[in-house]
């Protein structure tokens, strides 16, 4: 059996070594740097990504929070204005409304007395007018003479039966 | 038709002799450096374009790194990983033997029990200095595990120390039978192809199958070599 063959030992056993050491040699100095160089760089890079995503979900948190903040505060804001302007322009209405109401008031009242006054002069006229047309109807009829103050006399009895 | 053990003689190519002590450079020796460049210049080629996102030929040392990480941290812990280089060289030197022997007219260096036996040696002595450099004189408590009362001493260390110094030979005859018996299987059904004229197709289809099929063992047996270092280094490093 070329196993069992002990004169080749020696040299077995040497090159063994030579070799084994050779390639320990190369590989740790060589082969596996080269390796690990960009597994290890591929790491970095995923961890520093990974780290990266993280901080800018951090981020993009704080801003959400800070924009639902500032729109609760806007919302907020906005409510009070308008509730205010609704008080003011209640609050202008309301005086409007009075002063609108007091000048219509006012004015009515001014009209009445204006369509009173016209009434009394209107009246008077048809007085007069009563007085002549009724003078001029007995001049007609031959009843000449007739003073107008009796006339007007008259005409008054019977305005006051009417 | 030849011996089937005719393959695994050793010819000298080179007669080199030191003080009396033959080492001279044989067909053993040649395919122990060829390992030794094949596997360096298949690393060096897939790592050629390294890229951050790997490609093809990038992915195979990658994979390989993280392969062997994996078996370390799996069995020895992340403090194994100081042994990376060792364990990754163990693996890629026994498969590529492995693999190199199945090359026709080819030597496998794996078949003998001196080359294996000599690496396993070297396994055992890194065992040996990683476990006295962690341990101390805490290291010789292998021999006798804690709990172990002192008066099973005398039967219980000799036993130790035969099952401690039985790990390499077990290791090295594990890959040196599967890899002798492979190539003798190969070898002797090779033989029937000839003979057998237009026969001796089957035997060839046969004989291709099992190339297909050693190919995995050289594989396998270069993992489980591995994996048992590992458990070896293991031992050293943590407490019995």
């Amino acid at each position: 059996m070329p196993q069992l063959d002990f004169s080749v030992f020696p040299s077995q056993l040497f090159w063994l070594i030579v070799s084994f050491f050779l390639m320990l040699f190369i590989m740790s100095k060589f082969i596996i740097p080269k390796t690990s160089e960009m597994i290890n760089l591929r790491k970095d890079k995923i961890n520093g990504d990974l780290e990266k995503a993280s901080e800018i979900k951090i981020k993009v948190e704080e801003t959400l929070d800070k924009y639902n903040k500032s729109l609760q505060d806007a919302n907020n804001r906005a409510s009070l204005s308008l509730q205010k302007t609704k008080d003011e322009l209640e609050d202008m209405i309301n005086c409007k409304h009075s002063d609108l109401m007091f000048r219509l008031q006012s004015e009515i009242e001014t009209g009445e007395e204006k369509i009173a006054l016209s009434k009394d002069k209107a009246l008077e006229n048809i007085e007069d007018l009563s007085v002549e047309l009724s003078i001029q109807i007995l001049n007609k009829l031959g009843f000449s003479g007739v003073k107008p103050k009796d006339a007007r006399a008259v005409i008054k009895n019977l305005k006051k039966e009417l | 038709m030849s011996s089937p053990m005719e393959q695994f003689v050793i010819k000298p190519i080179i007669p080199i002799e030191i003080g009396g002590v033959d080492i001279s450079f044989t067909n053993s020796s040649l395919f122990m450096i060829l390992s030794v460049v094949c596997s360096t210049l298949f690393l060096a080629l897939c790592l050629r374009k390294r890229t951050l996102i790997p490609n093809k030929a990038q992915s195979i040392p990658e994979g390989l790194y993280e392969f062997i990480s994996g078996l370390l941290r799996e069995n020895v812990g992340v403090e194994g990983l100081k042994y990376f280089s060792f364990i990754f060289t163990v693996f890629l030197f026994v498969a590529f033997g492995n693999l190199l022997g199945l090359v026709p007219y080819s030597f496998t260096f794996t078949s003998h029990l001196t080359a294996v036996g000599a690496l396993s040696l070297i396994a055992l002595a890194l065992n040996v200095i990683v476990g006295i450099r962690k341990k101390k004189f805490g290291w010789l408590r292998t021999f006798l595990p804690r709990g172990i009362p002192w008066i099973m001493a005398p039967l219980i260390i000799p036993i130790e120390m035969i099952s401690f110094l039985s790990k390499p030979f077990s290791l090295s005859v594990r890959l040196v039978a599967n890899m002798t018996v492979g190539h003798i299987m190969l070898k002797i059904i090779a033989g029937f192809v000839v003979g057998l004229g237009i026969l001796g197709m089957v035997p060839l289809l046969f004989d291709a199958i099992i190339v297909c099929f050693e190919i995995f063992i050289s594989l396998l047996q270069a993992f489980i070599y591995t994996v048992l270092t590992c458990i070896y280094l293991s031992d050293a490093i943590h407490e019995h």
